[in-house]
C-alpha cells in the first residue's frame, strides 16, 4: 500500500464514526491529559443544546426521523466532550513525522452558537431555535458564506460548528447506509459472514 | 560501571524479523536468547478496541509511546521504535517475491541477481506464513508458484471486491485475492477476523503483530527481553574481528549496558541495522563494521507506486472491506520482455468522488436532504483504486549515511538515507509508469468506465538494502545466509539483506529471509532435537 493511501486512510478514518457511542476515554498518555479532559468537558458540554438542534434540524437531512436526528446532535455533544487536545495523532507508516491534533474546538463552536443566537434575537426578536424553518436556515447560510472547500472538513478543525455536526454525521456508518439504503455497517466489527451477501436493503429508506 | 547481560545469541531489534529469529532459534536449540529493543511496549491488545475508538474518532494514535522522541532520521519511512516495530501497524499484505525478482540480471539483463533463488527461499516463505498466519488464495499455478497450501483459506471477498474481480478480468488479467497475515479461522489462538476495517490498529488479534511472538517466547521462558536499551555501538574481541559486545544505555534510566553474546544478531531493519554498523566504526574498521568494502549502506532499495482512480461502470457498496483487495501477478511474471518491466497490480474499493460534500458542482452550499441527494446522485455508479508497484533498480549511490547535523541527545549522529535510482533505472523509468497507466488504461477500455486520475509517488515503498547479500564481498555486506563477510558472528537479517525491492510489498519476504538466517545461525548451537 502506498503512503498516499495509508494517508487517506487515515484522513478518512480520522473523522469516521462509529456505530458506538463514545462511552469513556481511554487514560491519557500525554503529561497533562487528566487535566485538560475536564476543562474540554465543561466547555463541551457548555454548548447550548436547544441552539445545536435547531442548527441540526437545517443541516441534516429532514428524512431523519426526529428522535435519529436528537442522536446524531447528542452523539456529537458526547464526541465533543471526549476530545483531548493536541494529541499525539497516529504516524503509521511513510513519514517519520510526529504530528498533533488541533487544539480544542469547542469554545469556538459554543461562540457560534451563541451567535446565532444574537443575530436571531437582533435581525428577528427571537432566538434561533424559536425561527421558523425559511428565516432561520437563512441565517445559517448567511453564517457559512465564506467558508471554504468542497469536501466535508475535519469536524475537529471545521470554520463552523454547523460543518462541524454535519461532517460528523456524514462520515458515520449511519449515513452510509442511509446513502446507499443498505445495512454495510461500516467499522463495526461484523464478522466475515455475510459479506459475500449483497448488503440488505433498509426498511424505510 | 555498566551492567552486563549474557546470552548465547543477542538479537538487536524487536521487530517483525527479530521476532522471527528468536522463533526459530527457540524451536531449534537451546541456546540462550536475549532480545533487544530500544523502545518500550504500547497498548497490549485488551486496550485496543478503546484505543482504536479514539483513533477513529479523534485520530489520536493508536500505538501510545510507540517511538523515541529523538531518535529519528531525514529519508525514513516510519518512526516505530517500539516492541512489534512497524508491523504493529502494517496493513498485513503478505505477497511472495517471484522467481524473477532474484535473477533480473540473468533473465533480463538488468540489475543483479540474488545469491539465492525463488526454490531456495520457498520453505522460509511457508514458514513465514505459517508462523505470521496467512490467509490466501491460491493464484493460477503459473503465476503463483507455491509449494504447499496457504496456512488458511482466503479472506472472503466482499460483495464489492467480487464485482471488481469481474471488471477486472474483462481484460483477460486474473485476479485473485490479496493474501495477508489476517486469520480468516481462529489460528494458533489468535481471533478470526472480525472486519473492523481498520487494521492499522486491529483490535481483535486477527491481524499478525509481532507482540504476540514475543508474548508466546516469554511466556515460554525462551527469551530474555530488554526493552528500552538503545544499542550504541558493536566492538570487536581484541585479537580478532569477532563481535565481543554491544554497547548500550538503558533509556529509562541512563545506566549503560554491556551486551555480551556468543552471536549477535542485528534486526533492526533497512534504517537502524546498517545505522549501527557506521556507528561501530573503529581504528581496524574506520568505515563502519562489516564495512571492508564500503558497501554498508548502499544499494538502498523498494519499489515506486503508480496509482489511479477510476470509474467503474456498476453499482458498488463501499465499506463491506475496504482493506481487502485483489492482486495479480500477470506482470511479476512476465515471459520474455524486449524492454525490462515488472510491476504488481491491485484493485481496491473506493469513494473517489463519491464522498459526502458541502458544495455541488455550481459551487452552491449544500445542507440538509440535499447534501444526501447529492450523494446518492453521484454513489450511483462505483469506484476503483488501481495501483502497480514497479521494481526500482537499486545504485551503489542509493544510500544510508550518517548525518552529523541531526544528533540524538546521546551525541550519536542519526541515519540519512538519500534514495538513487541507478542509470539502467531511470532509464527505464518513464517507460516502467507510462507502460503501468497503460495496464490501467486497458482495464478500463475492457471493463467500461472511465478515468478520474491517475499519479506517481516518488518514494521508494517497503525500503531495504543498506547490508545487502551476496556471495562475493567486493559487492555485498553479508553471506547468502546473512552472516557478515568480515564478522563470523554477526548477522544481519530481513530488509537491510536485500538485493533488490521486487515489486510487491516486502514484509513477508523480510520474514522468510530472517527465518533463512536463523535456519543457519542454529546450527552453531546445540540442538534441542
Amino acid at each position: 500500500m502506498s503512503d498516499s493511501d495509508r494517508r487517506s486512510f487515515l484522513k478518512r478514518s480520522v473523522t469516521a464514526v462509529s456505530a458506538l457511542a463514545v462511552t469513556g476515554c481511554a487514560p491519557g498518555s500525554e503529561p497533562g491529559s487528566e487535566a485538560v479532559e475536564g476543562s474540554d468537558a465543561s466547555t463541551s458540554a457548555a454548548l447550548p443544546p436547544t441552539t445545536l438542534e435547531a442548527v441540526g434540524e437545517v443541516v441534516l437531512p429532514a428524512e431523519l426521523p426526529p428522535e435519529e436526528r436528537q442522536q446524531v446532535v447528542a452523539g456529537f455533544r458526547d464526541w465533543l466532550a471526549g476530545f483531548r487536545p493536541v494529541v499525539e495523532q497516529n504516524h503509521g507508516y511513510g513519514t517519520s513525522e510526529i504530528d498533533y491534533g488541533p487544539p480544542d474546538p469547542a469554545p469556538a463552536y459554543r461562540a457560534q452558537l451563541l451567535a446565532l443566537d444574537l443575530e436571531a434575537q437582533r435581525r428577528h426578536g427571537s432566538d434561533f431555535a424559536a425561527l421558523a424553518p425559511e428565516p432561520r436556515e437563512a441565517l445559517l447560510r448567511r453564517s457559512l458564506e465564506g467558508v471554504a472547500g468542497t469536501g466535508m472538513p475535519n469536524p475537529l478543525t471545521a470554520e463552523h460548528v454547523a460543518l462541524a455536526l454535519m461532517a460528523r454525521y456524514y462520515d458515520s456508518a449511519a449515513a452510509l447506509d442511509r446513502c446507499y439504503g443498505v445495512g454495510i455497517a461500516r467499522y463495526s466489527c461484523r464478522g466475515l459472514s455475510g459479506m459475500t451477501d449483497r448488503p440488505a436493503p433498509l426498511e424505510g429508506v | 560501571m555498566a551492567s552486563v547481560i549474557e546470552a548465547d545469541i543477542c538479537i538487536i531489534g524487536g521487530g517483525i524479523t527479530a521476532a522471527m529469529v528468536a522463533l526459530r532459534l527457540a524451536e531449534d536449540t537451546s541456546a540462550s536468547i536475549a532480545v533487544v529493543e530500544a523502545g518500550g511496549r504500547t497498548d497490549p491488545l485488551e486496550e485496543r478496541f478503546e484505543a482504536r475508538q479514539r483513533y477513529m474518532d479523534y485520530g489520536d494514535t493508536p500505538y501510545p509511546g510507540d517511538h523515541i522522541p529523538d531518535q529519528t532520521a531525514r529519508g525514513i519511512m516510519s518512526r516505530s521504535m517500539v516492541l512489534g516495530g512497524q508491523a504493529m501497524h502494517w496493513g498485513g499484505t503478505t505477497p511472495r517475491f517471484t522467481p524473477e525478482d532474484f535473477r533480473v540480471r540473468s533473465l533480463y539483463g538488468v540489475g543483479t541477481d540474488w545469491p539465492i533463488d525463488y526454490d531456495e527461499l520457498e520453505p522460509f516463505y511457508q514458514e513465514a506464513e505459517e508462523r505470521i498466519g496467512v490467509s490466501g488464495e491460491q493464484g493460477p499455478e503459473e503465476l503463483d508458484p507455491r509449494s504447499s497450501p496457504y496456512p488458511m483459506p482466503a479472506i472472503p471477498l466482499s460483495w464489492t471486491l467480487d464485482r471488481l474481480k469481474e471488471w477486472g478480468e474483462r481484460s483477460g488479467i486474473p485476479f485473485w485475492a490479496n493474501p495477508v497475515a489476517k486469520n480468516s479461522v481462529p489460528y494458533r489462538g489468535r481471533n478470526v477476523c472480525q472486519r473492523c476495517d481498520t487494521c492499522t490498529i486491529c483490535p481483535t488479534g486477527a491481524k499478525y503483530t509481532p507482540d504476540f511472538s514475543f508474548n508466546q517466547l516469554l511466556e515460554e521462558g525462551r527469551i530474555e527481553l530488554h526493552l528500552n536499551t538503545l544499542v550504541r555501538r558493536l566492538e570487536l574481541e581484541d585479537a580478532t574481528d569477532r563481535i565481543e559486545v554491544a554497547q548500550a544505555v538503558n533509556l529509562e534510566s541512563g545506566e549503560e549496558v554491556e551486551l555480551r553474546a556468543r552471536s549477535f544478531v542485528l534486526a533492526s531493519g533497512y534504517a537502524w541495522g546498517p545505522h549501527l554498523l557506521l556507528l561501530s566504526a573503529n581504528s581496524r574498521y574506520p568505515d563502519g563494521l562489516a564495512n571492508r568494502t564500503g558497501n554498508v549502506g548502499r544499494w538502498m532499495t523498494g519499489h515506486r507506486p503508480v496509482s489511479a482512480y477510476v470509474e467503474v461502470p456498476m453499482e458498488l457498496y463501499p465499506g463491506i472491506y475496504s482493506r481487502h483487495s485483489l492482486i495479480s501477478n500477470r506482470f511479476r511474471r512476465p515471459g520474455p520482455l524486449d524492454r525490462y518491466l515488472r510491476h504488481d497490480l491491485r484493485i481496491w474499493e473506493s469513494e473517489v468522488g463519491r464522498q459526502p460534500r458541502l458544495r455541488d458542482d455550481d459551487g452552491t452550499l449544500l445542507l440538509g436532504d440535499a447534501v444526501m441527494a447529492d450523494w446518492r446522485s453521484r454513489g450511483s455508479q462505483g469506484a476503483a483504486r488501481l495501483r502497480g508497484y514497479y521494481d526500482v533498480l537499486p545504485s551503489r549511490e542509493s544510500r544510508l549515511t550518517l548525518d552529523s547535523s541531526l544528533r540524538n541527545d546521546l551525541g550519536d549522529p542519526l541515519p540519512r538515507v538519500d534514495f538513487v535510482d541507478s542509470e539502467a533505472s531511470l532509464a527505464l523509468r518513464q517507460h516502467s509508469e507510462d507502460s503501468i497507466r497503460g495496464v490501467f488504461s486497458e482495464l478500463v477500455r475492457a471493463g467500461g468506465g472511465r478515468m478520474l486520475r491517475s499519479g506517481v509517488q516518488d518514494i521508494y515503498d517497503h525500503p531495504g538494502g543498506g547490508a545487502r547479500m551476496g556471495d562475493d564481498p567486493e559487492s555485498s555486506v553479508v553471506d547468502r545466509w546473512g552472516r557478515t563477510h568480515d564478522h563470523e558472528n554477526l548477522w544481519v537479517v530481513g530488509a537491510p539483506t536485500m538485493v533488490s525491492g521486487g515489486c510487491a510489498n516486502g514484509t513477508l519476504t523480510f520474514s522468510a529471509l530472517s527465518l533463512r538466517s536463523a535456519s543457519e545461525l542454529g546450527k552453531e548451537f546445540p540442538s534441542t532435537a
